[in-house]
């Protein structure tokens, strides 16, 4: 009987284990780093608040935060968009239905680090596809990846092109929750396809829309393969996205306590827009 | 019954998985384990030094394997400091690491061994001894090798241009590359191909190919960093940040990341690079038929006078503290780097060692006849630098990167304000 009383714990101690040295432990360690300077090699130093004092003067963690953003505000309404009219389409009796969604997933499973690379040559401006089709036409060739102003949008739009399949899927499972007697009422009615759009579909897949905004908030604060491998962060500092500038102060410049520094404010910034989000999603219930 | 049985079978499991974790076998005082850089020349090097030392030496044996793979070995031999698992002998060590380790209380002290210092005075000259002896005196790194960087040119190409040698100067690069672009602008009014390239990413170790080298050859082979203060801010670096940037607006040079394509130099996109020697074993291997290469001295300014220096990209031999017999260590070293064993490195990596005299060396004149491009950055190897032995150096280096992109590729800074900007930020670096 006394044995039995132990079994679960027995059970779940894998678990717990896992979750004490893997979870627990490095959460606990980051804390404590920073309040610290250690690279690693050396002893730890502890130096008070000192990380924290650098974090609200330093231009580049401000300008990495700033390049998230515009990553974001790009980013999250052209997938919304974009998922939600091919959702619609891939909704409808067409064609190789089974086909396009295949194709429009297939990005999704590729790794990130191919997908860059095969962009990166896509956005040559040399000899890159888009810049060759532009002087085609007699357009002027753009600096997608080495114009200051062009980068974080190409990476944006790259990085919808990658994503956008998981979105059409959720978008899809959406749409088919929507009663169809709703759009036979419509038909008896006489409303237009937009009418039904925008009264029916929109409303009724709210929540899905809200779930896709928020898993593309925390994936595009997430921002780090592309501008690694495509752009280094450059140019002028134009796609340094603040998981980019985190890792670089960690593992370029063994600054441990102040990565770990700037990697707790980043998740609390994080933390707090999931839950001002999150608070919308229940005000709309 | 069957509930013991798994609770014994859990503890069992966590047990083994706990011993697991437990630290590696400590090797005996005769036993070394030496990790060579994991590119296949130098395995090879290393089977065939290890295997010579352990047929006939007595007093203990080697094992080698090559630095574990990663993103870099800088980081893997960070990770075995941190945890422990350091090897005896490492000889891969980039030299601007080492100042760090020393600190750190990691590395052995070389000049503490016996024989060490008579040795180093017959391998080196002064200039390379001052250069790897730490501020507190004592010598952590053997200078083993070195892969100066230099000017790779296409010969047609630039015979095309007019130019019987190639461009040693400012002036006569910017007057190469101009000539070379107007003859490579497409029907839209494109630059097709560039009379040079270098990356144009921030990332620090990439000055070593275009701000570094440029800077020694400039300066005479000036330090950046000196008496734990930034000693570049002169008329030296400014002038290489103008001759770099004016490379840049002219578009002689590609803004455009070109690596992740075929090579462009083998396939005549761009005329020139900064590169090591590693060029020529890719080149040999690759080029097309009736293509031309050589290597010459990196550009100087106009008025420059005397030997033209570079960065020589050296890679140096440590012992780490967690060795139980450096004197045996020592030992194994000296062998493996005395001159014949050098000019074995050289026929099986052809990279050359850091040794004086390697030119006029009669045991190298065969290596020499069988490798005529090799002699080049034999001549050359008489005046590089490494870099100074002073600590945090890659954030030196990436803080001149950050002005770097800066000026020289976007414009958006005068190159005095730059490189003044940059000095103060590396002086920054080392209050105390």
């Amino acid at each position: 009987m006394k044995t039995k009383k132990f079994i679960p714990y027995f059970l779940v101690a894998p678990y717990i284990f896992h979750f004490l040295l893997f979870v627990a432990f490095p959460v606990i360690f980051s804390i404590v780093l920073t309040f610290h300077q250690w690279n690693i090699i050396s002893p730890m130093k502890y130096i008070g608040l000192a990380n924290y004092t650098r974090l609200f003067q330093d231009k580049f963690f401000s300008q990495s935060l700033v390049n998230t953003l515009i990553f974001l505000i790009i980013h999250i309404p052209l997938q919304i968009i974009i998922a939600l009219l091919l959702a619609e389409t891939l909704n409808q009796k067409i064609k190789f239905r089974g086909f396009f969604r295949a194709a429009f997933f297939l990005p999704v499973i590729v790794s990130g680090v191919v997908v860059t690379i095969l962009w990166q040559q896509l956005y040559g401006f040399d000899t890159g596809l888009f810049n060759k089709i532009l002087t085609a036409i007699g357009l002027g060739r753009i600096g997608w990846l080495v114009d200051p102003s062009w980068a974080m949008p190409s990476i944006a739009i790259m990085a919808t092109w990658k994503n956008v399949g998981l979105y059409i899927i959720l978008f899809l499972v959406g749409l088919q929750t929507v009663p169809v007697h709703y759009y036979e009422a419509a038909d008896l009615e006489g409303a237009t396809h937009w009418q039904k759009f925008f009264k029916i579909t929109l409303p009724m897949i709210n929540p899905t829309i809200f779930m896709v905004v928020v898993l593309s908030t925390i994936g595009g604060f997430s921002l780090f393969i592309e501008p690694y491998v495509m752009t280094g962060g450059g140019p002028l500092n134009s796609t340094l996205s603040a998981v980019l500038y985190i890792y670089k102060q960690g593992f370029f410049y063994y600054h441990m306590g102040y990565s770990a520094t700037l990697g707790l404010f980043f998740a609390l910034l994080i933390l707090s827009v999931v839950a001002i989000q999150k608070k919308f999603i229940e005000k709309d219930k | 019954m069957r509930n013991q049985f798994l609770i014994i079978l859990f503890s069992v499991l966590i047990i083994l998985l706990l011993i697991s974790c437990g630290s590696q076998k400590e090797r005996k005082s005769n036993q070394l384990l030496f990790w060579s850089s994991n590119n296949t020349q130098e395995i090879d090097f290393a089977r065939y030094i290890v295997n010579e030392w352990n047929k006939h030496s007595k007093s203990g044996k080697v094992s080698f394997q090559p630095v574990p793979e990663g993103q870099s070995s800088e980081e893997i031999i960070l990770a075995a400091v941190v945890g422990k698992t350091t090897p005896d002998v490492y000889s891969n060590m980039w030299q601007g690491d080492v100042e760090d380790y020393a600190r750190a209380g990691v590395l052995v002290a070389f000049d503490t061994l016996k024989g060490f210092n008579d040795f180093i005075f017959s391998r080196c000259d002064s200039s390379v001894i001052r250069e790897v002896t730490s501020p507190d005196g004592h010598i952590y790194q053997i200078p083993w090798k070195i892969n100066p960087i230099m000017l790779l040119y296409n010969k047609q190409i630039v015979a095309g241009l007019g130019f019987k040698e190639p461009p040693a100067n400012y002036e006569q690069f910017n007057f190469a590359s101009e000539k070379y672009k107007n003859e490579n602008i497409d029907s839209h009014g494109y630059v097709k191909k560039w009379f040079g390239y270098s990356e144009v990413l921030v990332t620090w170790w990439q000055r070593f190919f275009d701000f570094y080298p440029l800077y020694l050859a400039a300066s005479n082979g000036a330090p950046l960093v000196k008496d734990y203060k930034a000693a570049f801010d002169n008329k030296y670096a400014v002038e290489v940040f103008s001759f770099l940037r004016n490379l840049y607006q002219h578009n002689y040079f590609a803004k455009e990341r070109l690596s992740a394509r075929q090579d462009v130099f083998l396939s005549s996109i761009i005329a020139t690079r900064f590169t090591g020697s590693w060029e020529i074993l890719h080149a040999e291997k690759f080029k097309p038929e009736g293509f031309e290469y050589s290597f010459a001295h990196m550009p100087v300014p106009n008025d420059h006078q005397g030997p033209v220096y570079t960065y020589g990209d050296p890679k140096n031999i440590v012992i780490f503290k967690t060795c139980s017999n450096p004197q045996l260590a020592w030992d194994f070293i000296h062998f493996m780097i005395d001159k014949k064993n050098d000019l074995k490195l050289s026929q099986l990596t052809n990279q050359l060692p850091r040794r004086k005299g390697l030119i006029n060396d009669s045991l190298f004149a065969e290596y020499f006849e069988n490798n005529p491009k090799m002699i080049e950055f034999a001549r050359q190897s008489e005046y590089v630098r490494g870099t100074d032995p002073y600590p945090n150096l890659t954030e030196v280096f990436d803080i001149i990167s950050q002005e770097y992109e800066e000026c020289v590729i976007y414009g958006k800074k005068a190159p005095e304000d730059a490189i003044h900007e940059a000095a103060k930020q590396v002086n920054l670096l080392y209050i105390k």
